[in-house]
């Protein structure tokens, strides 16, 4: 396609030079827009507090000022929580990863290569999750997880999101384009289903579930308002818990604010730096989806 | 789908595999998502006070019928309209634009779609915070406005006056999901074959005529499903009204109905109607994703 | 054979008791509060070496959070030992009999009249449901004016003489302190404390003769010129007015600690002290700071101040009896010090003792807030509180905001708060 546009330009006048600028003007400019905030968090993070809000804001900083990424990573009481509510992010995003990648996968094969009964209600539930807001269900679902005295622990923040329906929705539509004739020719050579499962889907399906990984993890990184039902104590407690409670802690300043969403910021995006090719892959999988 | 012929007995092991892989996830979902909203389901005939230890008054469907006539709701329902409608159309149409023209670039092809896609992967607590530092009426957005409309002094009250809110949110939510849209367009478009191309323009077709008549109708079920989906996604939405109207701004135009739920039910402790409310809202839901699955089906285009 | 029967049996209790009371875990959740967690981890450690067995878990949440967190804990009948609220979030749980009424023996009094001879008068009537006693004041807060007197000087005003004693001249004093790049704020003179209506709003309204709701509880929005007069002044606050403050800014209280020529008055309570004290020793080392009390309209009707408010610790009627107990014993046993509460917190427990003693007539300014207390009446504290203030809120930020017209918000004020009083 490149190739096509290139062509183009060759038999270039003037009007195509103009449209070319504006092309790249306007991609530019929204980049512009796109990065100015994420800019603006990393400026600030390195400032007083006072320069923050100055009119006009400063694009660079006087100098750097790390006492906000101190005051950040110490808190307010000293006790230097986040450290472990970093921690705790990675553990129970990183759980929630394993898990909903195995279980969609395992659904997902379920539901595009076999013929079962009911297969098309179950399928039909499933997506009928997808459509229940949080708010609805947060106290039944407290209840559950309660009664199951999973609060305060990392089953409660991991439990309840195990598996979702997007995941198994996405394994399923990278499934059903699988040729059925790989699986048949293995089944005439006498494998079973879950060694069918084990050695030809999963190391065929390696990126779709990369990629599944990726969103999982970053939907669970930014999950508040479960952790904040059912985690109480302090070592409990998640990145965005941190940063609601270093919010509202209401002597602390905008420059120390930016730095706390900073660090809460830094791990994923480098994560995403390295697996962007996942990331944009995400997408790629979920356009090529067919019913 | 195409079976080869197998014996029954094949068959009827293959099927109880096919249940077997399911059942993980169906117990899970019985549990954590079936046995909730039954319970809401069950709870929206109920008028019932969160705290109350009184078994509820079974009120039938007067929940419903409340919810019908309350100008409150219709608010709800008007804000998550204006707000998805809002969202999804600039969404849409923006990421296409975005979309050819950076696959129309040499370079800089994968720098644009990070550059794009960096804000969603931000928390949306981080979002929110930093947003309402922008839109402070001594922050960011007033001062690049007025610069850029060489216009000193003007604050463009993004939290305070009920239009710009509006915008406000829609700004906001665009600006996290507005690359990720924008790939699955790239994706759409790197799947229609160069040949079509080629074609119309040695038939004389201009660029703008080979976007027209040859890529849109070939995007069609990509666009169809980047609108379904950012349509679902935006009669979800919550954490950017919640994070505003936290932050000061008028709860009335942005009190889209997930907040309104929130509200009945946290605020007011009314979990019947709250419940009533979520029904409806899933129910809305429902349809658009039916039509997402219908959309999907019959728009199969062959090449 | 009957004897050792008996003696088996009382040993048996014995050793059950014993075990029981080896088990006991208090959980008491609260609100983030740093200087109070210091002084409330020493009192644990205390309580918990007198008594053996017992161990107290303090849980602490955002304060914007907390009443939420408690309500879906309670709501899955899964409700810590004991909490503290605001008593308008607490109010349902004692009308839904989700509370147990206090074990005064426990607690170390010798009747329920000692319990309110201990109190001022008055203070508890808001946990009094039904002639029973639901709980005990951590707090009781009302706001008065923090003035800095560095703005005031800037701006060339005399903060003793100048500062402003109606409503009327907070909107003077403001109009000379206040510093504009072209429509955008830059120096406020004064702004309110937005999301709290019932606290400090409402009371403008009493002064002109207006009422929330009528005495016989069942009128909403008595009086509307009183509340005309009210809407009209916020929306000449208002950025569609004479541009004085707005919501969207940031909040006065916060600004005002920083001491950065932004802020002159904001509106706070005692425990304020302690804030800036924390963020900024300078300014509170310095003195150039003062606390002046809630203005009174020109033409009031009637002296009332800003309304307060209370925490209360209260106990959950869903634990076992002898966790109830030990939780009344915890309780009194920390509302024992309510000079260090007032010292080393700023926040004033209404006991007796605690106003005559040295260390309250020693804070700065506690004059002013003690005389704008016997001005004041409790927060509005109905079951529906919340609703009804978010109905005063969508009414002051229409005027405010969407340039409604006074008459037409208090039309929508009266018909919504209306319904509330009769749907209940």
């Amino acid at each position: 396609m490149q190739k096509k546009w290139q062509k183009k330009t060759k038999n270039s006048n003037i009007s195509s030079i103009i449209i070319n600028s504006f092309i790249w003007l306007f991609l530019i400019g929204t980049a512009m827009f796109v990065l100015a905030p994420l800019v603006f968090m990393f400026t600030a993070s390195v400032m007083p507090a006072s320069d923050v809000m100055k009119m006009p804001f400063p694009w660079i900083p006087k100098g750097i000022y790390w006492q906000n990424y101190w005051q950040g990573i110490r808190g307010n009481d000293g006790s230097f929580i986040y450290i472990r509510n970093i921690l705790n992010s990675f553990i129970v995003a990183s759980s929630v990863t394993v898990t909903t990648v195995i279980l969609s996968a395992i659904t997902g094969f379920g539901l595009a290569k076999y013929r079962f009964w009911g297969r098309n209600a179950v399928f039909m539930l499933i997506m009928a999750t997808f459509m229940i807001p949080f708010e609805a269900i947060m106290i039944p679902l407290y209840l559950v997880v309660t009664k199951l005295g999973l609060q305060n622990s990392y089953q409660g923040l991991i439990i309840p999101f195990l598996v979702n329906a997007f995941g198994i929705f996405l394994m399923r539509q990278y499934f059903i384009t699988f040729p059925d004739e790989i699986l048949d020719a293995a089944r005439i050579d006498g494998a079973s289903e879950m060694m069918i499962f084990r050695t030809i889907i999963v190391p065929n399906s390696i990126p779709a579930m990369a990629t599944l990984a990726v969103l999982t993890f970053k939907s669970q990184w930014d999950n508040l308002l479960w952790p904040l039902l059912i985690v109480q104590s302090e070592e409990m407690k998640t990145i965005p818990q941190y940063i609601v409670r270093f919010i509202s802690e209401k002597h602390t300043d905008e420059g120390a604010l930016m730095a706390v969403a900073s660090i809460a910021s830094i791990p994923i995006l480098i994560l995403f730096l390295r697996l962007s090719k996942y990331f944009i892959g995400g997408a790629a999988l979920f356009s090529s989806r067919k019913g | 789908m195409k079976y080869p012929l197998f014996k029954s007995g094949i068959e009827q092991k293959k099927s109880r595999w096919g249940l077997f892989f399911v059942i993980p996830s169906i117990l899970f979902f019985s549990l954590f998502s079936f046995y909730p909203i039954f319970t809401a389901l069950y709870t929206s005939f109920f008028r019932k006070k969160l705290l109350s230890l009184q078994p509820p008054d079974f009120i039938a469907l007067q929940n419903y019928a409340y919810l019908l006539k309350s100008p409150d709701f219709w608010n709800s329902i008007r804000a998550t309209a204006v707000f998805t409608i809002g969202t999804f159309i600039p969404i849409v149409i923006l990421s296409l634009i975005l979309a050819n023209f950076i696959v129309s670039r040499k370079r800089f092809q994968q720098f644009f779609q990070m550059a794009y896609y960096s804000p969603a992967v931000l928390s949306s607590v981080v979002v929110a915070v930093i947003w309402l530092l922008i839109f402070d009426p001594r922050g960011l957005g007033n001062q690049v406005l007025n610069f850029l409309f060489n216009s000193p002094g003007v604050d463009h009250k993004f939290l305070a006056n009920s239009i710009m809110v509006q915008i406000s949110t829609m700004v906001v939510y665009s600006w996290k999901y507005l690359g990720y849209f924008t790939i699955i367009f790239i994706v759409g478009l790197t799947t229609i074959p160069q040949s079509t191309h080629e074609a119309a323009l040695i038939d004389g077709a201009s660029r703008w005529q080979d976007f027209y008549y040859i890529t849109l109708p070939l995007l069609k079920p990509t666009t169809v499903l980047v609108s379904v989906m950012s349509m679902l996604q935006c009669l979800k939405t919550f954490s950017t009204q919640y994070l505003f109207t936290q932050g000061g701004a008028p709860m009335a135009p942005i009190n889209v109905i997930t907040l309104n739920i929130y509200h009945t039910a946290i605020r007011d402790h009314r979990i019947g109607r709250a419940s009533a409310m979520s029904v409806i809202l899933f129910f809305i839901m429902l349809i658009f994703t039916w039509l997402q699955f219908r959309v999907s089906r019959s728009e199969e285009v062959s090449y | 054979m009957k004897r050792v029967v008996i003696l088996f049996a009382i040993v048996f209790l014995l050793s059950l008791s014993a075990y029981a009371q080896q088990k006991i875990e208090i959980i008491y959740w609260t609100h983030e509060d740093p200087n109070r967690t210091e002084i409330e981890n020493r009192y644990i450690e205390e309580f918990e070496a007198a008594n053996p067995g017992v161990t107290i878990k303090r849980v602490t949440n955002p304060s914007n959070k907390m009443a939420e967190i408690v309500l879906t804990a309670f709501a899955a009948n899964q409700g810590p030992d004991m909490f503290n609220l605001q008593i308008e979030d607490e109010y349902a749980y004692i009308v839904n009999n989700r509370l147990a009424p206090i074990d005064y023996k426990a607690a170390g009094y010798d009747s329920l009249e000692a319990v309110y001879q201990d109190y001022m008068p008055g203070t508890l009537d808001s946990v009094t449901f039904e002639n029973n006693l639901y709980g005990l004041p951590m707090e009781l807060t009302n706001w008065c004016i923090y003035l800095n007197k560095r703005v005031f000087w800037d701006a060339g005003l005399d903060p003793d003489k100048d500062y402003p004693k109606t409503w009327e001249e907070m909107v003077e004093v403001s109009e000379k302190i206040v510093i504009r790049d072209g429509e955008i704020i830059t120096r406020r003179g004064f702004d309110f404390r937005y999301p709290y209506y019932l606290v400090a709003m409402v009371p403008m309204a009493e002064q002109l003769g207006g009422k929330l709701i009528s005495d016989d509880g069942k009128k909403a929005i008595i009086n509307d010129e009183a509340w005309l007069k009210f809407l009209t002044y916020m929306q000449q606050w208002g950025p569609n007015g004479k541009n004085l403050g707005s919501p969207t800014y940031t909040n006065a209280r916060n600004l005002f600690n920083k001491d950065n020529n932004d802020i002159a008055m904001c509106q706070s309570g005692l425990y304020q002290q302690g804030r800036i004290r924390a963020d900024n020793p300078e300014f509170y080392d310095s003195g150039d700071w003062a606390v002046i009390p809630y203005p009174l309209f020109e033409d009031a009707v009637r002296d009332v101040a800003s309304a307060y408010y209370g925490h209360y610790f209260v106990v959950n009627q869903q634990k076992p009896k002898e966790n109830q107990e030990i939780t009344w014993k915890f309780i009194s046993y920390m509302l024992n010090y309510p000079e260090e509460y007032l010292v080393k917190v700023g926040l004033i427990q209404p006991k007796v003792r605690l106003m005559e003693s040295d260390e309250f007539k020693n804070m700065p300014y506690s004059d002013v807030f003690r005389q704008d207390m016997e001005r004041g009446h409790i927060v509005y504290y109905g079951e529906n509180s919340a609703i009804i203030q978010q109905h005063i809120r969508e009414a002051v930020e229409s005027v405010m905001l969407a340039g409604r017209t006074p008459e037409a918000a208090l039309q929508v004020l009266k018909l919504k708060v209306q319904e509330v009083l009769e749907e209940e």
